[in-house]
């Protein structure tokens, strides 16, 4: 029992992790049709960003995750206004552009702080268990799970309760119209970029409690990412949840129950999503 | 010869209904044209009849026929030949080769991957009578994109000709086209001869009466009419919805 | 298109280039230092494989983000085949890679074509990483204690005579990459290329001309695994190793880069920009081995914001035999 309670709060957390570094790029590639491949390495930014802050400088470490997320906000954002943004009608081509990035941002992250394996990135202030119903848990995890679920009820109130969103949702589903309506989508599709990278960033500070910091992370965490897009469905963050906590949960129970089976179970999950429904369990039609 | 019957046709997208219960039938040779305001459905109702959607309900039948579930590709096999509204054509190739590729796409030599295309001299010929029916052929080694409007729209009905369809669908083909550009595309659909049936979307007036057998107005995807163009004109409910139009009909109808 | 001077000067003009790099291909490596034999031989395997990925980028307008799959399959079933029967036959391995790997973008193919757009992309490249990790666990893949496999032999063909040096293999893999130009060539010249470019500029237009276009983008999956397959093949032999990285997002990104940099949808760019990155790889690992990725990153994405047709479109002002007879993506 304690090893199923365990498993699950494990799989939670780590999955609320994969929600925050997946929303992102679940939204960007619904709301502005772009496949932002870079995704994964302003997450990757986010958290070397922050271990810098919260270990090497020792502050404090809400002030590293805002830090990370701001970072790689603006990276991801400059990449968006002085290159993707010339490349309006070329998918293909936008796609390539963000692949070439993560080699620059994976490079550039490795010339900074040097290519050591995995940064221990525990912060001391989350440090400590606490009792749950007689099992110690770590604090750290509890709090991850908070801080997405956070996340989640501000992404969603912004999307289903405020103007913006509901801007966003017309540009998605008519983006001549929106802008015809004299809406200034620009703008807000900036906001978007920046916001989905910002969270990226926190993403990148965040799970690094449990994951830590190393220079792999730029296509590992896009793998998984893209797995979450996937199975939840692309362009809300209902699904981006959905498809995090899922798999969170499918992977955390899977390396349980059958160790030698690895990252496969995420991509059964993957597979079978896209031979019975192929735009994800909360998606649109594709 | 029935060459096209649409039976109870319905299109819903998530509760907008694009299409309802639209019925009628097309015989050999006849010249339909469908009008109708802005977001009536006539792209939906062409998009439903050349096969890129599938309808909710109805059915279709391409000369006795059932067709309704027949992919687009197949559909292009039996006979049909379609314009499309937003430019369609292949804009970074030749002229040459869009009309190369059109004329191919019926021919079982298309899957072939070794011999090259310019040894099929039949095809190079093909390619020519089809370009100089649309006075391209000085323009063949010009990339599709470098072309005007009107030269564009002009392959684009040329293209849907190149296989020799029984039945043509226009969609908007005076679009964006000048006053004599135009007429240029009215006395080319009515030079096609009885064999091959056309069906015509457009708000041009002037194409619609000249060339028109029968026309169809569709209104918030019902067909609101269905008669000869003297029927049309005098159509109260017709005249109603194109309020302010009815001078430009009038005026159209006398000439 | 009246040829200047007298018909027999357009003749020699026409094939001047060809003869001019069948010179350069043929006899200039014997003359050259072994090291730069085998970075020419690396350049000859990578342009065959940049020319397989052209065929389904440049041509049919696919972005098959996870196409070293199929090269490193075609590596791992040569790596496999001496690892778990000892046969080092190149006749039996060589036909073996490319089956593999056919098979492989065959099954990739029937998957990610279920979907458009961005979720083709994404499954092109979640499947590859599949078969990475696949690769990196499966311990049948691997040789006993370390990833990959190691300790390929060079390649028998069979003649019992033949001893192997760098010079001799590079004529080997020179054989197989003029034949792969050769059969790219024509496919790109043929019914099936038109078709594909066709896809490419307006997948709707030609089914309504039609063409069953799902099946025009599956055999082209197949087709391109294939070559892509015999690059790697070629290149377990070469590499004496095959190992997990060649079926990863890294090798998946050099044939990107070297089209986008060569000239996508024309005939040499892939051989060109291969060219380019194969020996500026090498320059680089001199002067400054660990910032190469970063080099590579900057030039491709200077390469397609301001560059798009790649550098055969700059040669194509002096040779019009290389330029875009059948257009391309262009700038």
């Amino acid at each position: 029992m304690e090893v199923f309670a365990r498993n699950l709060l494990n799989g939670i957390s780590f999955g609320m992790v994969l929600f925050l570094a997946g929303s992102g790029l679940s939204v960007v590639m619904g709301v502005m049709g772009i496949t932002n491949l870079a995704h994964g390495a302003l997450y990757m930014l986010g958290g070397y960003v922050g271990w810098t802050v919260a270990i090497q400088f020792e502050m404090n470490f809400w002030l590293a995750v805002f830090l990370g997320g701001l970072a790689s906000g603006l990276i991801g954002l400059s990449i968006e206004r002085i290159f993707l943004r010339h490349l309006y009608k070329q998918p293909n081509e936008q796609v390539l552009l963000t692949f070439g990035f993560v080699y620059i941002i994976t490079n550039l992250c490795i010339w900074i702080w040097g290519g050591r394996p995995r940064m221990q990135f525990t912060s001391p202030a989350l440090s400590g268990l606490l009792d749950i119903f007689g099992m110690p848990y770590p604090i750290t995890r509890l709090v991850i799970i908070a801080i997405g679920l956070i996340v989640a009820i501000v992404l969603w109130w912004l999307q289903d309760r405020t103007r913006i969103g509901a801007i966003i949702r017309a540009g998605m589903d008519d983006k001549e119209m929106t802008m015809g309506l004299g809406i200034n989508l620009e703008r807000v599709s900036m906001l978007v970029f920046f916001l989905a990278a910002f969270v990226a960033g926190v993403a990148g500070v965040v799970g690094a409690q449990i994951m830590g910091v190393h220079s792999i992370l730029g296509l590992d965490i896009l793998l998984v990412a893209l797995i979450v897009v996937i199975v939840g469905g692309m362009g809300s963050v209902q699904g981006s949840l959905l498809g995090g906590i899922l798999i969170g949960l499918i992977d955390t129970f899977g390396k349980s129950l059958f160790p030698q089976l690895a990252m496969f179970t995420m991509y059964l999950a993957m597979v079978v999503i896209l031979l019975l429904k192929p735009s994800g369990i909360l998606g649109r039609r594709v | 010869m029935e060459a096209l019957r649409v039976e109870g046709l319905s299109k819903d997208f998530g509760g907008v209904h694009a299409l309802s219960g639209v019925s009628f039938s097309v015989e050999t040779g006849d010249r339909l044209v469908v009008i109708g305001p802005n977001g009536a459905g006539k792209t939906t109702l062409f998009n439903v009849i050349n096969g890129q959607l599938s309808p909710t309900t109805g059915r279709i039948f391409f000369f006795e026929r059932d067709i309704t579930n027949m992919p687009t590709h197949q559909r292009a096999h039996l006979g049909q030949a379609r314009s499309f509204q937003i430019v369609s054509l292949f804009l970074n190739l030749t002229v040459l080769d869009n009309a190369l590729i059109a004329l191919h796409g019926t021919k079982p030599s298309r899957f072939q991957m070794f011999w090259p295309m310019d040894g099929y001299q039949n095809l190079m010929d093909d390619a020519r009578k089809n370009l100089d029916a649309g006075m391209l052929w000085e323009k063949r080694d010009e990339f599709v994109k470098n072309l005007s409007h009107g030269e564009q729209r002009r392959l684009e009905i040329a293209l849907s000709l190149a296989q020799n369809p029984k039945l043509l669908l226009l969609d908007e083909p005076s679009s964006g086209l000048t006053r004599d550009e135009s007429s240029e595309v009215i006395g080319l659909i009515n030079n096609l001869g009885s064999k091959i049936t056309v069906l015509i979307v457009d708000h041009d007036m002037s194409l619609v009466f000249g060339v028109a057998d029968r026309i169809l107005v569709l209104h918030y995807g019902q067909v609101i009419a269905d008669g000869t163009p003297e029927i049309i004109r005098a159509d109260p409910r017709v005249r109603e919805i194109y309020m302010g139009m009815e001078e430009c009909i009038d005026h159209v109808g006398a000439g | 298109m009246a040829a200047r001077g007298s018909p027999l000067q357009g003749l020699i003009a026409r094939f001047l280039p060809w003869i001019g790099a069948g010179l350069v291909l043929g006899i200039l490596p014997a003359l050259l230092p072994s090291y730069v034999q085998s970075i020419c031989t690396k350049f000859l395997i990578f342009a065959i494989f940049a020319t397989s990925f052209d065929l389904i980028y440049g041509h049919a307008g696919l972005l098959s983000l996870g196409h070293a799959a199929f090269f490193g399959a075609g590596g791992y079933a040569v790596g496999v085949l001496m690892l778990h029967t000892g046969i080092t036959s190149f006749w039996i391995g060589l036909p073996l890679g490319i089956v593999v790997a056919a098979a492989i973008a065959a099954f990739f193919g029937f998957i990610s074509l279920r979907v458009s757009g961005m979720y083709f992309l994404l499954v092109t490249f979640a499947l590859a990483q599949l078969l990475y990790s696949v690769a990196w666990n499966w311990l049948w893949l691997n040789s006993p204690g370390m990833q990959g496999i190691a300790g390929i032999p060079l390649p028998d063909l069979g003649i019992p005579s033949l001893t192997w040096n760098t010079i001799y293999f590079y004529y080997l893999v020179l054989v197989f990459f003029c034949i792969c130009f050769y059969l790219v060539y024509r496919i790109m010249n043929s019914p099936f290329g038109y078709a594909l470019r066709g896809i490419r500029e307006s997948e709707i237009r030609m089914q309504a001309l039609g063409y069953n276009t799902w099946l025009y983008k599956f055999i082209i999956f197949v087709v391109t695994g294939a070559f892509a397959g015999l690059g790697g093949v070629l290149f377990a032999y070469f590499n004496r190793l095959i190992s997990p990285v060649y079926l990863g997002v890294g090798t998946s990104f050099l044939p990107m880069c070297m089209v986008i940099i060569g000239g996508s949808g024309t005939r040499i760019g892939p051989v060109i920009g291969a060219m380019v990155i194969i020996f500026v790889e090498y320059f680089s690992s001199l002067v400054t081995p660990e910032r190469w990725p970063l080099i590579l990153g900057g030039a491709f994405v200077v390469a397609i914001m301001y560059a798009r047709g790649g550098i055969v479109i700059y040669l194509s002002r002096f040779w019009k035999q290389i330029g875009y007879r059948h257009g391309s993506i262009e700038g």
